[in-house]
This record gives C-alpha cells, sequence and structure tokens, in this order.
C-alpha cells in the first residue's frame, strides 16, 4: 500500500461514489437512449432533461415495502443483494483510471488506482465469479421456483461464458506478458498499438461474452419474463431488487472498464488527461451495450448455450494457440 | 498491526466456517459454509504475499468448484440430505476411524515440528511467473498428468452424461418400449383435449403413391 490507509481510505470513498452516480446516470442515459431508438422520448420530467429521473426512482424504491417471503432463508434472502453488489462494487478496486497525478494546489502525488497488484485480472475474474453466489443465493433463498429456475439459468449462463471470457483475454495477458491491469496499459504504449488491432478476435469474443456475463439483451435469459416472471430476483421489490440491478449496471460499468483498459489502452491517448480518456472510451462500450439493447432481440436458451460452447469457445482456443504461436516465434 | 489483526479475523472466520461446513444441517448452508472457509484461507495466502495462491484458490475452488455443488444442491431440493439419511454402521465406524487417524496425524505433524518463526517469505513468493516456471520445467510431468487426468474424467462425463438407461436383460419389464403413436392421436394431443374440432390427417402424395 504505498499510499497509505487514509489516503487509500479516502480513494475508496471517492471512487465508490463516483461508481454510484455512473450507474445513476447509466440508468437514466439507457431510458433515454432507447426512448431515441424507439422513436418516443424517453424520460424528461423530473429535472432538466429528466436527468434527476433516477433520484426520483430512488426516493419510490426506499418507500417501498420490505417483504420477506413466507419459507424462505431470511438471513441469506437478505444478504444474497449484498454479495452481488459488494462483489461488483470490489472490482474496482483494481481497475486504473490513470497514472499518477499530482493533487492540484500542493506537490502531493497519488496514484489513480486503489491497488495494483501483480495479478490484478485474476482478482477481477476471482470476484467476478462471487457475484454467482449473489445470483444463485438470492433464487435459492427465496423459496420460490422462478427465482430458482432464474438463478439456475444464470449460473449456466456465466459458468460457461467465463470460460470464453477468460480464454479471450489471455491472448491479451500473452502480449504484454503481465496480470497487472497498469502492465498491460504500459505494454500497449510499448508495442505501440492498442491491442484490438492484434487480438481483433479476442475483442470480439471478449464482448459477446461479457455481455452474457452481464446478463444484458441479447443473452438475458436470466430474466427472460416470457418464462421466469423476473428470474433470480422475481421475489425481490424496493431497495433490495435496486441492489441486484445495482450489482448488474455495475458489472457493465466494470467490464467496460476492463474492455478499455485491455483492448483500448486504457488511460492511454493524446491530449486530453488520462482519466479523461478512461471515461470516454468506458461510455463508447456503454453506449454500444445500450444499442445492441434497444437493437436485439432476445436469443433462444438453447442457442445461447450452443454459442457459449461451441461457437465461442472453440475461437477463442484457436485465437489463443495463434497468439500463443505468434508470441513464441517473436521472442 | 494491520497484520494481525487480519489475521486473526480470517482465522476465527476460517474456525467458524469450518465447524459450519460440518454442524449445519441444510447441505446448502454447509456449501456455502466451505466457500467462506475457502475465502478466509485465500486472504491468509493474501497475508502471505502470495497473491496468485489467493487468486486462483478464489477463482478455481470457491469459484468453480463450489458453485457446482451449490448448483447441484439448490436443484436436489429438499431432497440433498438423502444420501446421508440410511448410512449402515459400518460406514459410520469408518468414518469415525478415518477422522481419528487425522486427527491423530495431525497431533504428530504438529507435535514434531517446533511452533516459531519458519522460513522467511521473500517477495517472489507465489509470484505469478514463478509458479508457471515450476509447473512447466519441475513439475511439468505431474503437471501434464493432472490435465490429462482432468480430461479423462470431463469425456467420462460426458459419457455417461449422453448415455440413456438401457433396459436390463433379467428385468425387460422396468423399461417398457414406447407405444407407437398414430399421427391422428398425435395431432389431437397437440391440439389439447378441449379442441372442439375434429382433426383430419391429411394424406400426403407419397403415402398413397407408395
Amino acid at each position: 500500500m504505498p499510499d497509505g490507509f487514509i489516503v487509500t481510505a479516502i480513494k475508496s470513498f471517492v471512487l465508490v461514489n463516483l461508481v454510484m452516480v455512473m450507474f445513476a446516470f447509466m440508468t437514466w442515459f439507457e431510458r433515454r437512449l432507447i426512448g431515441r431508438f424507439q422513436v418516443r422520448l424517453g424520460p424528461n420530467r423530473v429535472g432538466p432533461f429528466g436527468l434527476l429521473q433516477p433520484i426520483a426512482d430512488l426516493g419510490k424504491l426506499i418507500q417501498k415495502e420490505s417483504l420477506i417471503p413466507v419459507g424462505s432463508s431470511a438471513f441469506l434472502y437478505l444478504v444474497a443483494p449484498v454479495i452481488s453488489l459488494f462483489s461488483a462494487l470490489m472490482v474496482f478496486s483494481v481497475v486504473p483510471f490513470g497514472g499518477q497525478a499530482t493533487i492540484p494546489g500542493t506537490d502531493y502525488q497519488i496514484y489513480l488506482w486503489i491497488a495494483d497488484p501483480n495479478v490484478a485480472l485474476l482478482l477481477v475474474f476471482a470476484l467476478g465469479s462471487f457475484s454467482f453466489y449473489g445470483f444463485l443465493v438470492g433464487g435459492w433463498s427465496s423459496s420460490s421456483k422462478y427465482s430458482l429456475y432464474g438463478s439456475m439459468r444464470a449460473v449456466s449462463q456465466l459458468v460457461s461464458y467465463e470460460v470464453s471470457l477468460a480464454l479471450a483475454v489471455i491472448g491479451v495477458v500473452m502480449m504484454s506478458q503481465t496480470l497487472s491491469l497498469t502492465g498491460i496499459v504500459d505494454a500497449q504504449q510499448r508495442d505501440g498499438v492498442w491491442y484490438i488491432v492484434p487480438q481483433f478476435a479476442g475483442f470480439v469474443i471478449y464482448l459477446l461474452a461479457s455481455t452474457a456475463e452481464v446478463s444484458r439483451i441479447p443473452f438475458d435469459l436470466p430474466e427472460a419474463e416470457g418464462e421466469l416472471v423476473a428470474g433470480y430476483h422475481t421475489e425481490y421489490g424496493g431497495m433490495r431488487w435496486a441492489m441486484f440491478q445495482n450489482a448488474e449496471y455495475i458489472a457493465l460499468i466494470a467490464f467496460s472498464a476492463l474492455a478499455s483498459i485491455l483492448f483500448l489502452g486504457g488511460y492511454d491517448g493524446p491530449v486530453l488527461p488520462g482519466p479523461l480518456w478512461m471515461l470516454i472510451k468506458m461510455f463508447i462500450f456503454l453506449f454500444l451495450s445500450i444499442w445492441v439493447r434497444s437493437t436485439l432481440p432476445r436469443v433462444r436458451y438453447d442457442r445461447l448455450m450452443t454459442i457459449g460452447w461451441k461457437v465461442l469457445l472453440p475461437l477463442a482456443t484457436v485465437n489463443l494457440l495463434v497468439t500463443s504461436a505468434i508470441v513464441a516465434y517473436r521472442a | 498491526m494491520t497484520y494481525d489483526i487480519v489475521f486473526v479475523a480470517a482465522s476465527a472466520l476460517a474456525i467458524a466456517s469450518a465447524l459450519g461446513v460440518v454442524l449445519s444441517v441444510n447441505p446448502f448452508y454447509s456449501a456455502l459454509s466451505l466457500i467462506m472457509h475457502l475465502v478466509s484461507l485465500a486472504t491468509m495466502y493474501l497475508l502471505l504475499q502470495a497473491d496468485f495462491l489467493a487468486a486462483a484458490q478464489v477463482i478455481v475452488y470457491a469459484g468453480a468448484v463450489m458453485i457446482m455443488f451449490l448448483f447441484v444442491i439448490a436443484y436436489l431440493g429438499n431432497r440433498a440430505d438423502e444420501p446421508t439419511r440410511d448410512i449402515p454402521l459400518w460406514q459410520l465406524g469408518a468414518a469415525v476411524v478415518a477422522g481419528a487417524a487425522v486427527v491423530i496425524e495431525i497431533v504428530v505433524a504438529v507435535a514434531s515440528q517446533a511452533f516459531g518463526p519458519g522460513k522467511t517469505v521473500t517477495d517472489q513468493f507465489g509470484n505469478p511467473s514463478l509458479v508457471a516456471n515450476s509447473f512447466f520445467s519441475r513439475y511439468l510431468l505431474g503437471f501434464e498428468a493432472t490435465s490429462i487426468l482432468l480430461l479423462v474424467a470431463a469425456v467420462g462425463a460426458v459419457v455417461l452424461g449422453s448415455k440413456r438407461p438401457s433396459p436390463r436383460v433379467d428385468q425387460p419389464d422396468d423399461f417398457p418400449a414406447p407405444r407407437p403413436q398414430p399421427e391422428l392421436e398425435l395431432q389431437a394431443a397437440v391440439m389439447g383435449a378441449e379442441t372442439a374440432f375434429p382433426v383430419h390427417h391429411m394424406p400426403r402424395k407419397d403415402e398413397d403413391g407408395g
């Protein structure tokens, strides 16, 4: 911990709030944008351009009655959304938003990341696998068939696509020769090329698999309303439901941040300061996600599994073999 | 100081969750306790500067393996404790003996090793490239053998999973052969019993032509 305890605590506090604001903005932006895609206005009443809509939603959700379903395991029912939200937020502890920065007015230097372990990427996956437990525990403890089916679907989908996701990312790791996220950004500067160019196949696999990992359309099968009511959070309401949603959006933001770092050079860019570049790149991925959501229909469940195991996994493996051959040849 | 606090907290959690694994009546809680236990161990690896080991522990055990445990337990529902319901007495006895053997082994091992400061952990301990080097040079044979074992297990699982239960020769009545359904009846069944319309079988051209 090069910064010491207090600086790290302050940075964590700022980051968590920043991510929460991004989440609130994202819900507003998504609804407005989908409105535009569907030739309607979207929420535009609360505040200028409807910008205060998330706060109004929050006010509504907080007032809702807190219910615990009969026959559920109350402790697990209450703790499941916390697991999801916590593991989604924890990912940001290793995401670098820039290099070193000086606090204006002083000459105090801080790093624009909370931790930079040499296995940051593995930690991201470790924490990612923890969000599964939030879904599974939430679905199981609700003592409802729809919740259980929803959580089963969620978990089998996430487990299937995590394999391809990890293999796609390993291509980048091979080229950069490091698992540290700042190291990967440095390696892209060293190689003089963002890894989206040499690792384009990996990038496409990453995009598809990460969409499935955050259960967004066209891969939002865990929440297919027509079949499962609302999936694993059927029995949840009010703020606990909001925490599940929150976790999902934060996971989306985290995957966008990771995509920016792995494939678009992270905080690397000309003229503008690093953190701004990072936000711009994340914004591109968030926009892409909303665009896809408002364009594509949901895939069928068996096809989802087919895409995961019979298309993405072989592609990712081939990509990995080719990359390793090239890296070994050049070394 | 911070390290001591984290160490004590992680140890307490590890012991508590280990007890939870054994003492929980509901297997779902047992599995969750096991996950807590594995995470506490990962925290201790982190304290030892072994980031890679901690991450691998969480991904492989707490993530991949345990999610399958939970998955199966959640699917089985209330039948999850079925295998342990009617244990024969000899199995119980064997379990007690095996448990006692492990306890004796641990006591002997701890007694022979003097407690105290062990080897100093270097900065490089548990570093990913170091782990990779030992995997791919000194322990290559074991590494490859393990991966072949896993592959065999995966193939075996697929074979077992794709096989339909075949009727046993000595008890042919266990699996009655499906009665061939006339097409007309099948269509009526698909449309539902409440269908008021008469369902007519339209002969295809090639049927009467031969």
